[in-house]
């Protein structure tokens, strides 16, 4: 089993400590968000597990082992770091060829993932020309040349058209079925909760959840109930005597706050309150996230620092 | 992880710059035309040194050559480059040696091409007056020059790993050569000639009168290198990525 562990990590710029005390595990067969506003230590985490920067204090493992000591690591390991690392005069396939040789990967393989990220055609072009949306899409297939068990993205949809949002998305979710680990950054959260089953956040460097996403949804955002009905008062007096907060919007429709669906739709049954409809309305990543965030005070106080390590 | 691999890759880095293949093909250039210009120049000079003038073209070239060794160093340096290094080949130690490798290799063989033709079209010009030359002091100016500027090119690469920066390698290497060797070595004294530039281009000369023979001095210019790439390969090993 090739799992990722973060073990006691921190790492200290100067004064400032990026990192605190950080212990996380990262298991196969699913995606693992990574969340965090700038310069809450996500990248900085992700350096020091593949061994780049020298931690503070703490370690980290993958597979039971630290990762300057893998064997060419590409076969194990996959890890998109920054879309812009690649040589700007080398061409899409040679900046491949590159990486690939150190690690005995065939060019072959290259090819084929030149082919499978949509590069094929600018392959013999230079990096330089190529937009944002094609560097992380060369980033992508550096990550997965050495067909590794473990993948590591940061910020993997940054830049990306919406097909290639679709087709990050639908990698990551082949990628974890497949039982390898993943394991990806990002601040955007619509995007994360399309493909995470889990979630690592952190703030300020410090871990502040490590949990399933719709635990750490549920846990955070009670649950709402949308109605409409052709008898607002009859629906008014049924929720206020059973009290409940109910909002009425501009359309008509109203939303009963920290209520399940089941209970309204008995309550407004028995009462006989035409209902026109009756959704339970599922709490958002990005609401979860924010109240996560605005109980951290010192968050509220700094939303974004700029962090230069985080660049 | 063995070293073949990772020979591999960084000679594959090199080939696939444009900018680090220039940097050879300057080198050629450069020394091949400045000593043409040299063969045809006056001969009349009492010190006048028919090996060194033939030879005369490698002072321009090794500026080529410095730059080759710097920027096969400071390509890997810039917007995370050395981070996806790193992670393909965590053993750093191993990498920078397969990196100097892939800069010595073809920096010496460029490096004596180039001393053999620069002699070839100096001699043409110069004719009689470099009739003096043994087929022995030729060879060791062909061999000692191509080693020179492999040392001079394994020096800026060094230097570029521990500055982490080619243009602070060059903008420190290039001024040092062109001025303070040029000016203050005419000042001959015993210090200058044990800087690395000056050491090195005894071999140069066919005769020479200083402390340094041209093998001891070529060796004092190793030296220098040396302890640059050893340096580079510190930093290359301690330092955050």
């Amino acid at each position: 089993m090739t799992s990722i562990d973060v073990q006691d990590f921190t790492k200290e710029y100067g004064t400032r400590r990026a990192v605190d005390h950080l212990s996380f595990r990262v298991l196969p067969g699913r995606v693992t968000g990574f969340l965090g506003p700038n310069g809450a230590g996500k990248s900085t985490t992700m350096r020091l597990v593949l061994g780049l920067d020298r931690p503070t204090s703490g370690s980290a493992t993958i597979g039971g082992r630290a990762y300057a000591t893998l064997h060419e690591p590409l076969h194990q390991v996959g890890a998109l770091l920054d879309a812009q690392a690649a040589h700007g005069s080398r061409t899409g396939r040679d900046h491949l060829r590159t990486l690939a040789a150190g690690n005995r990967i065939p060019d072959r393989r290259v090819d084929e993932l030149l082919e499978e990220t949509g590069l094929a055609s600018v392959a013999r072009r230079r990096v330089r020309t190529y937009s944002l949306g094609m560097r992380q899409r060369l980033g992508i297939a550096g990550a997965l040349l050495g067909d590794p068990e473990v993948v590591m993205l940061d910020e993997p949809s940054n830049g990306l058209d919406p097909e290639g949002i679709i087709w990050i998305r639908e990698l990551l979710r082949r990628l974890a079925a497949e039982g390898r680990t993943i394991l990806v950054s990002s601040h955007l959260m619509n995007e994360t909760a399309s493909f995470a089953d889990h979630l690592v956040v952190l703030g300020r460097g410090r871990l502040l959840a490590d949990t399933p996403m719709r635990e750490f949804i549920h846990a955070r955002v009670r649950p709402r109930v949308r109605i409409r009905t052709s008898d607002p008062t009859a629906l008014k007096a049924v929720l206020a005597r059973h009290g409940h907060d109910a909002e009425q919007h501009e359309d008509g429709h109203w939303t009963v706050h920290h209520a399940r669906v089941d209970d309204i739709g008995r309550l407004m049954s028995s009462a006989g309150v035409p209902v026109l409809e009756l959704a339970a309305v599922e709490g958002t990543l990005e609401q979860a996230y924010l109240d996560l965030t605005a109980s951290e005070a010192e968050f509220a106080a700094h939303p974004s620092a700029t962090q230069p390590q985080e660049a | 992880m063995s070293f073949a691999p990772v020979l591999r890759a960084e000679w594959l880095k090199i080939r696939t710059l444009r900018s680090l293949c220039g940097a050879l093909l300057a080198v050629f250039a450069a020394t091949t035309a400045f000593s043409a210009i040299a063969g045809v120049s006056e001969t009349s000079d009492p010190e006048f040194d028919p090996l060194f003038m033939a030879l005369s073209g490698v002072a321009p070239g090794q500026i080529a050559a410095i730059s080759f060794g710097a920027m096969a160093v400071s390509s890997e340096l810039h917007g995370g480059g050395l981070r996806l290094t790193f992670a393909a080949v965590p053993q750093r130690g191993r990498w920078f040696a397969a990196k100097v490798t892939a800069i010595a290799v073809p920096a010496l063989l460029v490096g004596l091409l180039t001393a053999f033709v620069a002699l070839v079209v100096a001699r043409a010009g110069l004719g009689e007056a470099a009739s003096g030359l043994t087929v022995e002091e030729q060879l060791r100016g062909v061999v000692g020059g191509g080693t020179y500027l492999m040392l001079m090119a394994l020096f800026a690469a060094g230097l570029a790993a521990l500055l982490r920066s080619g243009v602070a390698t060059l903008s420190l290497l290039i001024p040092f050569i062109l001025v303070v060797s040029f000016v203050i070595g005419d000042a001959a004294g015993t210090v200058t000639d044990f800087l690395p530039d000056r050491a090195g281009q005894v071999v140069l000369h066919q005769t020479y009168d200083g402390t340094l023979g041209p093998w001891s001095g070529l060796a004092v210019t190793a030296l220098w290198t040396a302890a640059a790439l050893l340096a580079g390969a510190w930093s290359v090993r301690r330092r955050d990525a």
